[in-house]
């Protein structure tokens, strides 16, 4: 093999290694092909020309010629050092988690600095300089400007930027191709609240198709735009559920989306995954914070070679690519602006599109709490340190673990548990989601109880929320006091806040709670963008305390036994009635039992 | 040694680069960009119409002399669709499968069901009775107590049949009359003798006397299916698409334009034509033999993909129909309201649309569209969707 080639896939070898150096920051059309190209000629070029050249040469020199050459060993010792950390970078990658990754990338990056001093000198010194060779290398940088064009109705403040003005289902990637490499993170999110957000969320489907019925099916898009964003920007115009054969698919008790992961195994990402996937927040570049959707997502992100690819070889490659050198793959993935609250209000602050009324305003709540506390950080909390912190033994405990497989051992990993109030349908699918959620509902309130003047007082404190307790479409979610008073005897003298026997809480109990009225003053009951007047509104404040007292009759034989309970459950029984008219196999929530407070007096 | 290497490599280099250039080398059809007028234009004189929006209209392109459209008799027909009498159970009606309100003006029985003790309605058609679809939107048919269908079809729209040639899957069925009789008897249907059918309606004397007013002959079960045949005639519907082919530019999106624009490109028109978008033929369904083994997708990947399909369509063919004479002749489904009447194909295999585009492009037309033209496709395809026409016919006493 002559030298000349030699020199020549060095220098190739070389150039396309320091190119990918963020010191050039070359476009990233280019980046992608470089990088491959880069593994794909080593394979070659390593293989096929420079080890058997090596070989050659050595023996030549070495053994026959006796030439004596400690360079020419320093060489071989660079070139195995590359090879070597070459081959670590391509199979198990800098993914961050061991130190090999980052000595290897390292090594292999300065390394070829040395490899080519070392090489020029050794061809040098044996002849005189035979530039014959000139490498050029044309590197056309196209930046197009990027265009934003939004879909806008006023029923969803979604924008979608996109830089050629088209986007496909592909752009959309399948959250199950993220579970290879973010297995812990997928696992989260696979029975989360968030997942089962739109087709396999029963209540939601109720009402969406209800929207669509009571407003004009247009009014649809009002709900997609948080639920289902994917579906909207494709031009769909309604959610849809899956089946099985003749029967609604039973997704309510599914457990680590398996029909999301069976349908990427068959369909790739031709089939659109419609719901709040991974992509649907992780792409987000820009958050108004002001409800409704108000979000800019991007379609266009910087992609490795093959990572579109549907073979299973360019599966395969992508990862790799990925793995040896993954900053583009985070930075694209990842913003300053997902630890912000506002972030969050993009889809957590809901106004009724044509008339303004404000329907859920939990971050506006939380913005006026004491938590919004940017000047003092030690009591800054935004939503993430509640709802993204894991809990243990009903306490914030912070997960160490890793966020990518094989990454950075972190000390807070932000967990997808998404625990908020429902506990319900994460629940029927997992039971660590149901405990997260139940553990973050304990931490939220206190309740303090005492009798005076023949009045027992019962206090709820919103200790632990930042945000109105309850929040969220507040009247479907049902926060009450349960209350039993006994005398001596062990007669009851005073209960409130039972269930009847048609699982609805009794008239004249004590709730927590906004009541919606339409324009009439009535309630709205399921049509709750129909809300005009507030016909009451008895939420509790973060960190404020409200009282309820109770008459109790002078002439009762004290001591007595007080037992007061603060219950919570997620959807009022006439909602869930009303739900499994479509959904049979849906079971009741169950009432849950946040505080217990039993007391004696004398 | 090294001769026969030579001459190998050389051989399978020049094999691979044939292959590469004739797929090269193959014109790419290109759709143009038509202006809304041409492309208008275009699609009328490849014989695609507007359903007519008055009964007048209607009856120009749909009356027949053997069974001629009145007014009564469309009455009595709508009455015989919805009455679940008339099937073994007493549970069963036309419109059980074919599945739509009654009152066509009436799109809201999600809220009354919802609010109801003891909802008349539940299941999927508490939400999907609104969508006016025709379908019962089961992958296949369940007739008189559940009884599945033998092939396990799956129900075919009922609406926009009366511009049709040709009914069913096999496509053997000339007439909604013909239909109407087979369904009454079919045991996964209805489960009645047609001795049965004149009894469950005699049992009825709101029926005699409008029997004896629409027909001569008074009740038959002949006269049921004409009756019946009639009042489905009139079960059309009209969509933007309609109002862009009557000259509405702005009926439609360009998206969907570009859809219109492929679809006639393409060639999906040649079966899929008249005003009903389909029912005009009976085709072949793969059309593409390869499809049967291999599907070969080019790719400029590593490893191009190759996929084996070991039946004899590119889905799973639960119930093993093979079409009519088991030769994989299938009458051409109606394309209106497509996008209502998922899950696709005769046994519901396909759940999705964007799947069902793709199906039919490569095993019809043998062609791999892009993802924009099957969007645009689809976005076209949506346009098809439209609302139960009220013609205003009144035949009621």
């Amino acid at each position: 093999m002559k030298a000349i080639y030699i020199k020549i896939a060095v220098f190739v070898m070389f150039f396309t290694g320091i190119l990918q150096m963020k010191l050039f920051g070359i476009a990233w059309e280019n980046f992608r092909i470089i990088q491959a190209l880069h593994i794909a000629v080593s394979i070659i070029v390593m293989l096929l020309l420079i080890t058997p050249f090596i070989y050659g040469h050595i023996y030549k020199y070495s053994f026959v010629k006796k030439v004596k050459s400690p360079e020419g060993w320093v060489l071989l010792g660079s070139f195995l050092l590359l090879l070597c950390s070459g081959i670590y970078l391509f199979f198990i990658g800098n993914r961050g988690g061991d130190l090999f990754g980052t000595i290897s990338f390292n090594t292999h990056l300065y390394g070829s600095f040395l490899l080519v001093l070392f090489f020029i000198y050794h061809t040098m010194k044996q002849q005189k300089p035979n530039l014959g060779f000139a490498m050029l290398l044309v590197l056309i940088v196209s930046l197009n400007p990027s265009s934003v064009y939004a879909d806008t109705t006023k029923l969803s403040q979604m924008k979608v930027e996109s830089k050629n003005g088209s986007f496909h289902s592909e752009d959309w990637t399948n959250s199950a191709k993220c579970k290879s490499c973010h297995s812990d993170i997928f696992a989260q999110w696979s029975d989360s609240n968030h997942k089962h957000i739109a087709g396999s969320n029963p209540y939601y489907m109720a009402m969406e198709t209800l929207a669509g019925e009571a407003e004009g099916e247009e009014f649809r898009k009002w709900c997609m735009g948080c639920h289902n964003p994917s579906a909207i920007t494709m031009g769909f115009g309604k959610t849809t559920h899956a089946m099985d054969g003749n029967f609604l698919s039973n997704d309510i008790f599914e457990k680590n989306a398996k029909a999301l992961t069976d349908d990427f195994k068959t369909h790739g990402n031709f089939r659109l995954e419609e719901g709040v996937s991974c992509i649907t927040c992780h792409q987000i570049t820009k958050a108004e914070g002001s409800g409704n959707a108000s979000y800019t997502i991007s379609l266009d992100r910087k992609k490795y070679a093959f990572e579109d690819s549907t073979s299973k070889a360019g599966h395969y490659l992508s990862e790799k690519l990925i793995n040896s050198n993954p900053q583009v793959h985070k930075e694209s993935y990842s913003n300053p602006l997902y630890k912000e609250s506002r972030y969050c209000a993009s889809c957590h602050d809901e106004f009724h599109p044509k008339t303004d009324v404000k329907i859920v305003s939990t971050f506006k709540e939380w913005e006026k709490s004491p938590y919004n506390n940017p000047n003092d950080k030690s009591k800054h909390k935004t939503c993430i340190d509640c709802h993204m912190t894991n809990l243990e033994n009903d306490k914030f405990a912070p997960l160490s673990g890793v966020s990518t497989d094989g990454g950075v051992v972190k000390k807070d990993v932000k967990v997808h548990y998404f625990a908020g109030s429902n506990h319900f349908l994460s629940g029927l699918k997992n039971k660590v989601h149901e405990e997260q959620t139940i553990q973050l509902l304990k931490t939220s309130a206190k309740l303090d109880v005492d009798i005076k003047d023949s009045k027992l007082v019962v206090g709820v404190t919103n200790v632990g929320a930042g945000h109105h307790l309850p929040t969220g479409v507040a009247d479907f979610r049902e926060l009450w006091l349960d209350v039993t008073i006994t005398d001596k005897s062990g007669k009851v003298i005073l209960s409130s806040g039972k269930l009847k026997s048609d699982g609805n809480i009794q008239d004249g109990s004590r709730f927590f709670q906004k009541v919606f009225g339409d324009e009439n003053g009535k309630p709205v009951g399921l049509l709750f963008w129909k809300y005009k007047i507030l016909l009451s509104d008895t939420r509790i404040a973060s960190k404020e305390r409200r009282v309820e007292s109770y008459e109790i009759d002078k002439n009762v034989i004290y001591p007595l036994s007080v037992n007061v309970k603060l219950n919570f459950r997620i959807y009022p029984q006439w909602a869930t009635d009303a739900v499994k008219t479509i959904y049979p196999n849906l079971p009741n929530p169950p009432v849950l039992e946040l505080i217990k407070v039993t007391k004696e007096f004398q | 040694m090294k001769k026969i290497l030579f001459y190998a490599l050389i051989l399978a280099a020049t094999v691979l680069s044939t292959i590469l250039l004739i797929a090269f080398l193959m014109p790419k059809k290109i759709i143009p960009n038509y202006s809304d007028e041409k492309l208008r234009e275009l699609a009328l004189s490849k014989g695609l119409k507007p359903v007519p929006s008055s009964y007048e209209e209607l009856l120009k392109l749909v009356d027949d002399v053997k069974n001629p459209m009145t007014p009564e008799k469309i009455a009595l027909g709508s009455e015989l669709f919805f009455d679940t009498n008339l099937s073994k159970n007493r549970k069963t009606s036309c419109a059980t499968c074919h599945s739509f309100d009654k009152d066509i003006q009436n799109r809201g029985v999600l809220l009354s069901t919802l609010m109801a003790k003891n909802p008349e309605i539940t299941n999927c058609a508490a939400c999907h009775l609104r969508d006016q679809s025709g379908v019962d939107r089961f992958t296949f048919s369940e007739g008189d107590s559940g009884t599945q269908h033998p092939n396990m079809l799956n129900t075919q729209t009922i609406l926009n049949t009366s511009f049709a040639k040709y009914f069913t899957w096999s496509g053997e069925v000339q007439s909604i009359q013909e239909q109407s009789a087979n369904s009454f008897q079919a045991h996964y249907k209805m489960n009645l003798t047609p001795k049965e059918v004149e009894e469950r309606i005699k049992e009825n004397p709101k029926y005699a006397a409008h029997f004896d007013e629409v027909f001569k002959d008074g009740i038959s079960f002949e006269n049921t299916t004409k009756a019946i045949e009639t009042y489905v005639k009139t079960l059309t519907t009209r969509s933007a698409y309609d109002r862009y082919l009557e000259g509405d530019n702005s009926a439609i999106s360009h998206e969907a334009k570009r859809g219109l624009a492929n679809f006639i490109g393409f060639g999906c028109k040649g079966c899929h034509n008249d005003i009903s978008l389909g029912g005009q033929s009976i085709q072949r369904f793969p059309l593409r033999e390869f499809a049967q083994v291999y599907d070969l997708k080019l790719n400029f990947e590593i490893f191009p993909e190759l996929k084996r399909l070991d039946s004899e369509f590119p889905f799973e063919n639960n119930g093993g129909y093979l079409g009519k004479k088991n030769e994989h002749l299938f009458r051409v489904p109606i394309l209106r309201n497509v996008t209502k009447t998922s899950p696709y194909f005769h046994n519901g295999a396909v759940p999705k649309i964007r799947e069902a585009v793709d199906v039919m492009a490569r095993h019809q037309l043998g062609r791999h569209l892009t993802l924009s033209q099957i969007d645009e496709i689809v976005a076209f395809l949506q346009t098809l969707e439209g609302d139960l026409v009220d013609y205003g016919i009144k035949g009621e006493k």
